[in-house]
């Protein structure tokens, strides 16, 4: 397994560089007071993992990966698990910023605003790779992108017409009740709808032939 | 003798091809070449070995064990070098390295950087500045470096110059001769296997033609060449397939030293298995 | 030791093996007790398959030339000379029937059966 997490990671490696520049970025901006970009980073993690499976397609080596012990729960297991490390991580170092351009702009840190930005933003992206590669694994990565790229679109304008036509405020009202237990709900559907999500991948990938 | 690989009965159907009833065996501690046309059925049951295909009627055994139900315990012990898939091209022979070191349990890096440095690769270039040639190495490498008991290569000398293709050959029979090792090679350059290959399997649309020493098919089988009115008189049952051309009759036969004692013609050639694979496939019968 | 081997020729690899140590055994190049390379080191070293030197072997184990010590390797066995030179004899005649044969057939006579024989002879020399 852990040779499948350092085969993924050598071949993002390419991908740090970037990642580190937009690191580098937000903490300017942020320090500058200008635009707030945080949500991108975790997201960028999934992106950049994405274009892990166009290299494997290209070379064709999810045919060759079952050739080695256990290849196809690994290689699988190494996909989310690679994901996640390197979301949590990222998301680590987006919060220590963020405390410090807190810090440096108002003198406090506003924890509070700060963490349900990082969790909200997180959450999301745990549920792009939710349900992107399960739709990779399925159909290939040029497929899925496309299919994203409708998925995100519908949903947007489907949050518009509800936002139009149903009063929202009603809703958050009866739901006000859950602003407690937010953190903890999020925390446990992530994690039940990643785990979900990887048994789908994983069975799709246990009968995929080459 | 003990078999490291059985295939009984393994049989796969797509929409325009089909493997038939495919059943063989190879030996502990010998070569077999698998030969065919390309498109005969060499790669989709070498895939089918691999479980890369999994929806396939038969049976196969690997080491005495079911390659599905024990498919992690067989793998460990199975080096591959396949037609095509590899490594993404953007990682290095040293990534190679670290990824397999946590894989097999068996990775021997000292041996994987001793082949790397008797292939001239680089440790530290990436996959894709490697000529067709330098890749096949590579694969060749890292299916060599983890102690494996079988290897099954697919076209393993494919897009090597002879220099390379002799050089490669030599390191399959050092394995054979140190560790006890069983190889499956795949290839349609036959003179590779005419010499080292202790078994020749032949596969031709997805059946197999025949599985036999090469021993008893160089000094046994023949090509009798002769006019029409000589091969008018051959028994049908002496011999297997024929080609007609313009000027002679080529006849392949089972056994040229019968065929000698019971006819009276005088050519009767020395067979290769290029002549094999074209009068098998081509000739009539 | 010196073993060569032709890929045209019409006789089996493992027979050309086997009677080039056959030959090494007669002319005592090859003596008692002297190890063999194993099976599989003579097949690399060769370049020829792992069945093809054990044929080989196989053979000379049962014309009683070497002999084979489990788990230790071939060994050449004390073979009686006159007896293996006999049979090299034999094959020379047998080769000598034919050419007087041929040349029977063809009315050539017996001197210049010999003046071919003493070219052959001192050829090789």
């Amino acid at each position: 397994m852990i040779g499948f997490i350092k085969k993924d990671l050598a071949m993002i490696k390419s991908n740090f560089k970037l990642l580190g520049v937009l690191i580098f970025v937000y903490a300017i901006m942020g320090l500058m007071g200008k635009m707030d970009i945080s949500f991108i980073l975790p997201f960028m993690c999934v992106m950049i993992m994405i274009s892990s499976f166009s290299y494997d397609n290209y070379n064709k080596w999810d045919a060759y990966c079952i050739s080695l012990p256990n290849g196809r729960k690994n290689s699988v297991k190494s996909k989310y698990i690679t994901t996640i490390l390197m979301t949590l991580i990222v998301s680590i170092i987006t919060v220590i910023l963020s405390f410090i351009i807190s810090y440096v702009n108002t003198k406090t840190i506003n924890y509070e605003q700060i963490l349900v930005t990082l969790f909200g933003t997180v959450f999301g992206t745990l549920l792009v790779l939710t349900i992107m590669y399960p739709t990779i694994y399925k159909f290939g990565v040029e497929k899925a992108r496309i299919g994203i790229f409708l998925l995100v679109f519908g949903i947007v304008i489907i949050g518009s017409l509800l936002a139009n036509y149903v009063d929202l405020s009603n809703v958050l009202k009866y739901l006000s009740f859950l602003e407690n237990y937010l953190i903890v709900i999020l925390i446990v559907v992530a994690i039940i709808m990643v785990y979900v999500s990887y048994k789908i991948s994983e069975k799709i990938f246990s009968k995929k032939e080459f | 003798m003990e078999n490291i690989l059985e295939i009984k009965n393994l049989c796969k159907k797509y929409d325009n091809f089909e493997l038939k009833n495919i059943s063989f065996n190879l030996p502990k501690g010998m070569i077999m070449g698998f030969i065919g046309e390309n498109g005969a059925g060499k790669t989709t049951t070498i895939k089918a070995i691999l479980n890369i295909i999994k929806s396939y009627s038969g049976e196969i055994k690997i080491f005495g064990l079911d390659n599905l139900k024990e498919d992690k315990k067989v793998k460990e012990d199975i080096g591959v070098v396949l037609d095509d898939m590899f490594f993404p091209e953007i990682l290095t022979p040293n990534d190679i390295n670290n990824t397999m070191k946590g894989i097999y349990k068996n990775w021997d890096s000292k041996m994987f950087y001793d082949y790397l440095k008797e292939f001239s690769l680089l440790p530290n270039k990436q996959i894709k500045t490697f000529s067709k040639g330098m890749r096949k190495k590579l694969e060749i490498a890292t299916a060599l470096s983890h102690h494996p008991k079988l290897l099954i290569l697919d076209e393993p000398t494919s897009g090597l110059d002879p220099v390379a293709r002799a050089e490669v050959i030599q390191i399959f029979q050092n394995i054979l001769e140190k560790d006890d090792c069983s190889i499956l090679l795949s290839s349609h350059i036959t003179t590779d296997l005419e010499r080292i290959a202790d078994y020749i399997t032949f596969i031709n649309n997805g059946e197999i033609l025949l599985s036999k020493t090469t021993n008893e098919l160089l000094d046994k089988y023949g090509i009798v060449k002769c006019t029409e009115k000589e091969f008018k008189d051959i028994d049908k049952k002496d011999y297997i397939k024929y080609k007609k051309s313009k000027y002679e009759y080529e006849v392949l036969v089972p056994n040229k030293k019968e065929f000698k004692t019971k006819y009276n013609i005088s050519v009767i050639d020395k067979i290769t298995l290029d002549d094999l694979m074209v009068l098998m496939i081509k000739g009539e019968e | 030791m010196e073993i060569i081997i032709s890929n045209s020729s019409e006789i089996p690899i493992y027979e050309q093996i086997k009677e080039q140590i056959k030959i090494k055994i007669i002319s005592s190049e090859l003596k008692e007790d002297d190890l063999l390379p194993s099976i599989r080191t003579l097949a690399k070293d060769l370049h020829c398959s792992v069945i093809t030197t054990k044929n080989a072997y196989e053979e000379l184990v049962k014309e009683g030339y070497i002999k084979n010590v489990p788990s230790k390797g071939f060994y050449v066995a004390k073979v009686n000379k006159d007896i293996a030179k006999e049979e090299q004899l034999n094959k020379i005649e047998e080769f000598m029937d034919k050419a007087v044969s041929i040349a029977k057939m063809n009315s050539i006579n017996k001197k210049v059966l010999n003046e071919i024989l003493n070219i052959l002879y001192e050829e090789d020399k």
